[in-house]
């Protein structure tokens, strides 16, 4: 099954305004990868990723090292 | 060549700038410099927040490998510092026009950014104030930006602008200048106390309004041409509501700095209530007469508990007396002049429209026959009213009136029934409070209206009515009722509230101190500063506009507490104009924007079920949760960009943020005129079997020179769908060039080199990953990109030689590419990636067309502007004077571009020699 899904970009950016406190408790709870994070919200991963980097941006969330072997980093809450 | 001080001057004429050039990419830059070092002052004006065009965008540049920043940067630099370069940024050309001599007339639009530049350090934190997501155009929208935003970190200049469509609907419509949409987007992002904050910036009775304003910004919100407005009032509550449970007093108290002035408000509504909030924050000494026994104006009086129970109201009221502004109830004050008299620098009268209008029929003066504003009135004050087993009529169609009937059906009416004389759709009431009433069983007769009330021994009995059908339109647009000939009835009644409508009691004021009423009874007042005619008496609310709303009372007072600051500080008046909202955005503009987007159900707004609600004053309407409000505030589109929350004007220690900006308009003159407006993307989605947009980790090249460059949007090189390092990635050569199905029979120049530059680079930060390029033949024309070739074939990139016809998904995100092989074993083949690079063409930016008047500047039939002779005579356009620099009059590349902006810089310092030589 796939994991992501398209929908307008606007309104995908928007709803991380509402994500971000759920992205951070699951982060402040263990670093996550983006797949881990899109099955603990129920969410597309696209879509977490988009929310995701713009915590990165905004400099609330930080990947913790280098990726893992699949490729995947993982990221926990910017101290 | 010109010495320094003869540039920027023609012979009769002065002219502050002798060529304009328009667009500040690589070539405009470019030929910026190459003139300006000449010595001629140069008006170079780029539409975008940052000059840099595409090149700062780029991670490297092929084929050296050089950083694209490290390269533009110290250009960009120059050119902001050059002393020859007036460098106008977000501005636009509105129009050139040649004039007979020679020389052009330009009009220029600078386009207000609401950040003063001068002020802005660029430290970037209003963008992490900012309560907005927008995509990122300089990312290529492959991530999100807030609308107040610095371009891109090496932006020159590096200074914030907030992106504004317009004002916001909900924003534009508040009678009372409150920022819907700024709560809706703090209530979004968690942020209450400051959705409160922000409320409080334009009134203290937030909880008040929050249950009680007829909510104009709900009827123009455009999710309403959805699946319905957001719940904008229910929000304003939700915050207010928080705000109090956390703070059960003010958290603050009268303002340190006093002014030695004082001011008089009579009343204590809306009006006055707003109006002392204001003035008592600027220091003045705030004195309220207020005629009831307690405060709060119609809000206490005529609003019953069961819409604004009375401690909210209450808790409202202290958000003002905190500041120091004392209330004296019981206090009717007779004369406006004598408060004047007696000290006061300022008055404002806000003292509302409290008399019932009365039907003028027989039988009015009956015992039992009654204003509905006095009825609510007697009981908001605690008149024991037992109206147990009556029978009772309401006479009217407004609030009033179902106001009044649902009081009576609380105080234990049997029956309660209201006559209307016009039918439902022209009802004032809103619809959501007829609904109520009907539901709590009160019974509404349309087209009906009492001619006679019967009585005996000065009581009322009965009253006799008169059915109705609607006529033509009166003066107000609404159908005029008009009696049905022999249709009278008659019923019993025991009470027959009459909320006909209500007027200002005015006149002592007017015999007194002779104010000025107008024909409608209420106060005359300057429509702009609302003073009276008696000198520092000012006015406001339903006592100057009739019987109006709270909103719109909020409105006058905060007005009034703006002109009266002016009278007080003996500043002119009316003086300067209060801002003014930008124009509002077009409702249909934003839905195109949002085309596609989810339909959300609207959270239900619940009641009490109404057998616990109709025997007491309970609160009917019950708060949103939390969960129930930040879902709702999610649901905003935020229509105009900006959602004036005014986060960014608190974070911003520099003070720069002026939300009041205006574009600004200029007129110019130059010598001779440059265009580097550069060139266009393919747009990917044209290419529908390529299912760019519909598959995440379908991108095209410029976004993959994002990700590569040091700036970039991710923390890595990662594909969209995942966040995943790919390993196997494709590259499609020509997306949108060599093209007949788009269009575009041209090569795009650039694609082979630019794409095997990524190829290069991807290697270097994903070395296990495997690269393919899918092309038709290898473009490598200049000086070392053959070798530069050779090399990443060397380093391992697969050239796969067939064209590709679709692409489809495959599982885990990744892609199938179907291509035709013909260099290899032939026939169809498909490989799957697990990403895959447009290599899309580069189009002409036609705008340059459209900036001539009265002449036409020629294109060619890509829409490049045309070169007169490119072999022998490059730059030079059909219009003298004007010339074309870089990728605007074909593709280039860098290399390419710079030279061909010397060229421009050349013919057109030839240009302007030559005529003045002529001279
Ligand atoms: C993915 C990709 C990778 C590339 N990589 C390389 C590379 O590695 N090496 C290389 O040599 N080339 C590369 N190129 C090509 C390179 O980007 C161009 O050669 C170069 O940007 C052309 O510069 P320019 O100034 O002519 O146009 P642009 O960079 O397009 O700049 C034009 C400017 O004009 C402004 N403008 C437009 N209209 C108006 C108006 N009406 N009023 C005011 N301002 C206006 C625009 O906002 C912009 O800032 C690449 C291109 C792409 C798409
Ligand atoms: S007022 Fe609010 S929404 Fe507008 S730019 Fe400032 S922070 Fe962003
Ligand atoms: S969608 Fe949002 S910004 Fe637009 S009108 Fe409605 S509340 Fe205001």
């Amino acid at each position: 099954m796939e994991t992501w899904q398209i929908r307008p970009l606007g309104e995908v950016l928007r709803d991380e305004w509402i994500m971000r406190p759920r992205i951070l408790e699951l982060l402040k709870e263990e670093p996550r990868t983006i797949p881990q994070l899109a099955e603990a919200l129920g969410k597309p991963s696209n879509e977490v990723m988009l929310w995701v980097m713009a915590m990165w941006r905004y400099d609330l969330l930080e990947e913790t090292g280098k990726a893992n072997r699949e490729g995947f980093f993982t990221y926990k809450v910017r101290d | 060549m010109p010495c320094q001080s003869s540039a920027g001057k023609e012979k009769g004429k002065q002219m502050e700038h002798d060529v304009l050039i328009v667009g500040g990419g690589i070539a405009g830059m470019e030929s910026a410099l190459t003139l300006g070092d000449m010595g001629y002052k140069i008006l170079l004006v780029e539409k975008q927040a940052s000059i840099g065009g595409k090149m700062i965008l780029l991670s490297k540049v092929f084929p050296t490998l050089d950083c694209a920043s490290c390269i533009s940067t110290p250009k960009m630099a120059a050119t902001s510092h050059h002393p020859n370069i007036d460098m106008r940024v977000n501005t636009e050309v509105e129009g050139i026009t040649k004039l007979t001599d020679g020389t052009f007339k330009v009009k220029i639009k600078r386009k207000a950014t609401f950040v003063d530049p001068a002020a802005c350090t660029g430290c970037g934190e209003c963008e992490k104030a900012c309560t907005v997501a927008q995509p990122d155009q300089f990312n290529f929208d492959l991530a999100a930006r807030r609308t107040a935003f610095i371009p891109f970190p090496q932006a020159v200049p590096k200074k914030a602008v907030i992106e504004r469509f317009g004002s916001s609907p909900c924003n534009f419509t508040c009678p009372a200048g409150i920022k819907a949409h700024g709560y809706v987007s703090l209530i979004r992002s968690g942020l209450y106390d400051e959705a409160m904050d922000l409320i409080m910036e334009v009134t203290p009775i937030v909880a008040s309004l929050g249950r009680t304003c007829f909510a104009p910004c709900e009827r123009e919100c455009t999710r309403g041409k959805m699946e319905g407005p957001l719940p904008i009032r229910m929000l304003k509550r939700f915050a207010a509501d928080h705000y109090y449970e956390k703070n059960p007093h003010p958290p603050y108290g009268p303002p340190g700095e006093k002014r030695d002035k004082k001011v008089a408000i009579v009343g204590s509504g809306p009006a006055g209530l707003t109006a002392a909030y204001h003035l008592a924050k600027n220091g003045y000494e705030v004195t309220i007469f207020e005629a009831a026994e307690e405060p709060g104006g119609m809000l206490r009086l005529s609003i019953p508990a069961y819409r604004l129970p009375k401690d909210v109201l209450d808790r409202d009221i202290e958000n003002v007396t905190a500041l120091g502004v004392e209330i004296k109830t019981g206090h009717r004050v007779q004369s406006l002049a004598k408060l004047r008299e007696d000290g006061f620098d300022a008055v404002f009268a806000a003292c509302g429209a409290m008399q019932d209008l009365k039907m003028k029929i027989e039988g009015d003066d009956l015992s039992g026959v009654e204003g509905a504003l006095t009825f609510l009135m007697r009981v908001s004050s605690n008149e024991k009213t037992d109206l147990t087993g009556k029978t009772v009529m309401v006479v009217g169609g407004g609030n009033v009136a179902i106001d009044a009937a649902r009081v009576a059906l609380r105080l234990g009416s049997a029956k309660v029934l209201i006559q209307y004389r016009r039918s439902r759709a022209e009802m004032p009431a809103l619809d959501a409070e007829i609904e109520d009433a009907i539901e709590e069983g009160v019974d509404i007769q349309y087209l009906k209206a009492p001619v006679r009330f019967k009585g005996a021994s000065g009581k009322l009995e009965a009253v006799e009515s008169v059915n109705m059908k609607l006529g033509e339109p009166d003066k107000t647009g609404r159908r005029r009722p008009v009696p049905i000939e022999g249709s009278t009835s008659t019923m019993k009644v025991d009470l027959c509230l009459v909320a006909i409508g209500q007027r200002p009691d005015l006149a002592g004021f007017s015999e007194k101190d002779g104010t000025a009423l107008t024909r409608w009874n209420t106060l005359e007042v300057d429509s702009t500063t609302l003073e009276t005619n008696i000198p520092g008496v000012f006015a406001g609310g339903d006592v100057v506009s009739g019987p109006a709303s709270v909103v719109e009372a909020v409105n006058s007072g905060v007005r009034a507490a703006e002109y009266m600051r002016r009278y007080l500080e003996k500043e002119e008046l009316p003086g300067k104009p209060m801002a003014q909202p930008p124009a509002v955005v077009d409702r249909d503009d934003v839905l195109k924007r949002n085309e596609g987007i989810t339909k959300l159900t609207p959270a239900k707004i619940k009641h009490l079920p109404v057998e616990e609600r109709v025997h007491n004053f309970k609160e009917v309407e019950l708060p949103f949760t939390e969960d129930e409000a930040r879902f709702s505030a999610s649901r905003c589109m935020d229509c105009g960009g900006c959602s004036e929350c005014h986060q960014c004007v608190h974070a911003c220690p520099a003070n720069a943020i002026h939300l009041d900006m205006q574009s600004q308009s200029e007129e110019l003159e130059v010598g001779a005129v440059v265009l580097s407006t550069g060139f266009q993307l393919f747009d990917a989605h044209l290419k529908e079997r390529y299912i760019y947009g519909k598959h995440p980790n379908v991108i095209t090249a410029m976004q993959m020179d994002r990700i590569l460059a040091p700036t970039r949007p991710y923390n890595g090189v990662l594909r969209p769908s995942d966040g995943k390092k790919p390993d196997n990635i494709a590259y499609v050569l020509c997306t949108g060039s060599r093209d007949h199905t788009v269009g575009n029979p041209l090569c795009s120049r650039v694609c082979c080199m630019y794409s095997i530059k990524q190829a290069q680079l991807i290697m270097g930060a994903l070395p296990l990953a495997d690269i393919t390029i899918y092309y038709m033949d290898i473009r490598a024309f200049g000086k070392g990109y053959e070798e530069f070739y050779k090399q990443a074939a060397d380093m391992g990139v697969y050239f796969v030689k067939g064209r590709v016809g679709s692409i489809e998904p495959a599982d885990n995100g990744n892609l199938v590419v179907h291509y035709e092989d013909i260099e290899g074993e032939g026939g169809h083949k498909t490989a799957e990636h697990d990403l895959v690079v447009l290599s899309v063409g580069l189009f002409a930016n036609p705008e340059a067309g459209d900036l001539f008047q009265g002449q036409k500047l020629d294109l060619d039939l890509q829409a490049f502007i045309n070169e007169v002779d490119e072999d022998i005579d490059p730059g030079r356009t059909n219009i003298e004077g004007v010339f074309a620099a870089g990728s605007a009059s074909a593709i280039r590349d860098i290399p390419d571009t710079i030279l061909h902006s010397g060229s421009a810089a050349a013919q057109a310092a030839s240009y302007l020699e030559r005529r003045r030589a002529a001279k």
